[in-house]
């Protein structure tokens, strides 16, 4: 799946932060994994949790994934909700279709290293 | 404020620069707190961004499909090629995990056609699509093309989250897989600029609410183009063939 390659994107990226900043260990990272960004939760910490053991700055390293919420916007009245999981329909005129914005990205938020 | 420990020293700095962490902490702990807020796709869609620019600097219009295994994408293709020879210049990259079958068909056709493989993953992405189109810049008449297809790797799920650098993405289910797709797999869906529900002739063998499909997915994405057809009668290919040539001379009369 391509939480493998995402996450193997992922490490990359922690160990050259390792470098920048001269650091030996990767202690927690926090990914925040949009609803509509179509990556399995699940599947992605299983990635995490094998592809860090093979690199000695990640082995130790605790994944922490947030899911901040999409903005829907009704196609009728214009309103916008912020929902992690898409509404049936616009709370205020009941019409069903609503465009999502936003939500689909996958980021690196923070990360402590020692 | 420092997240890892409460202390009120500014530890939200970007790291684009050299900074040294020797600044008197009242804690012996050594560790550091780096936000980042990257996207973990910004190196695929900086490479993406750059594909882009290149097929408009050629006056390409590049279209990604998008299906699960086996729901007609190259035999839509090798009808498209037929139904467009002589109007429309078309150039091909043929995604698949092993095999250059795909390609082989296309070629068959008389267009040029790069084949990717990707040795096991289940998705193109943007450094191959630019490893791939300088190759098909070198094939017969691959240096002057209006339309790019790039066929992605079947599956419905991981090339979602890939952009390519194309201009349209079009998501392919055909009748045998089932009405619930879009439902079930959105990300395609939300993502697309076209649904395609293809293989509309085996319609009477298998139930296929048509218009409940298409709702469902307008529902996802009410800016989705929708139509129906089947390759292998031809079935509802005009309006398929119009969007094509609507595309190209919507480019040739922005990108002259
Ligand atoms: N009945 C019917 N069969 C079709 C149609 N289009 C394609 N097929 C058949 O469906 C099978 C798969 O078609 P392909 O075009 O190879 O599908 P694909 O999406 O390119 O498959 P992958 O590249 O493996 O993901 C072939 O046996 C085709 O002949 C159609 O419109 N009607
Ligand atoms: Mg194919
Ligand atoms: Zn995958
Ligand atoms: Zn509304
Ligand atoms: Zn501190
Ligand atoms: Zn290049």
């Amino acid at each position: 799946m391509h939480e493998m390659s995402l996450v193997q994107g992922l490490i990359e990226q922690l160990v050259a932060l390792a470098a920048e900043h001269d650091k030996q260990r990767i202690l927690t990272v926090t990914v925040d994994i949009g609803p509509l960004s179509g990556v399995a939760i699940d599947s992605f910490q299983f990635a995490f949790d094998i592809l860090s053991k093979e690199n000695n700055l990640t082995n130790e390293a605790s994944l922490t994934i947030i899911n901040s919420p999409a903005t829907f916007r009704c196609v009728q009245c214009g309103h916008e909700e912020s929902a992690a999981v898409r509404p049936d329909q616009c709370s205020k005129c009941q019409e069903s279709l609503l465009i999502p914005e936003g939500g689909d990205a996958i980021t690196l938020n923070q990360v402590e290293l020692e | 404020m420092c997240d890892a420990c409460g202390c009120d020293l500014t530890h939200t700095h970007t790291h684009d620069h050299d900074h040294d962490h020797d600044h008197d902490h009242k804690h012996t702990h050594n560790s550091q707190v780096i936000e980042v807020h990257q996207n973990l796709l910004a190196a695929n869609d900086a490479i993406a961004s750059g594909n882009k620019a290149h097929f408009e600097a050629k006056g390409i219009v590049a279209i990604n499909l998008i299906s699960s295994p086996g729901s007609g994408k190259t035999t839509l293709l090798e009808k498209t090629i037929e139904r467009l020879k002589g109007t429309i210049r078309i150039g091909v990259i043929e995604g698949d995990i092993e095999t250059d079958r795909d390609a082989q068909r296309i070629r068959a056709k008389g267009v040029p056609v790069i084949q990717l493989t990707t040795g096991g993953a289940c998705h193109l992405d943007a450094a191959q699509i630019h490893k791939g189109f300088h190759l098909l810049e070198h094939e017969p008449g691959g240096d002057k093309l209006d339309i790019l297809f790039i066929e992605n790797v079947g599956n419905l799920v991981c090339p979602a989250t890939f952009d390519l650098g194309e201009h349209q993405r079009v998501v392919l289910v055909s009748v045998p897989e089932g009405p619930d797709k879009p439902s079930k797999y959105p990300k395609a869906f939300i993502s697309s600029q076209v649904f395609v529900i293809s293989k509309t002739d085996l319609l009477p063998y298998f139930d296929f609410p048509v218009a409940e499909a298409k709702a469902d997915a307008l529902h996802l994405n009410p800016r989705l183009q929708v139509m129906d057809l089947s390759s292998t009668t031809g079935e509802g290919f005009d309006a398929w063939i119009e969007y094509l040539t609507s595309l190209h001379s919507k480019n040739q009369s922005t990108g002259a």
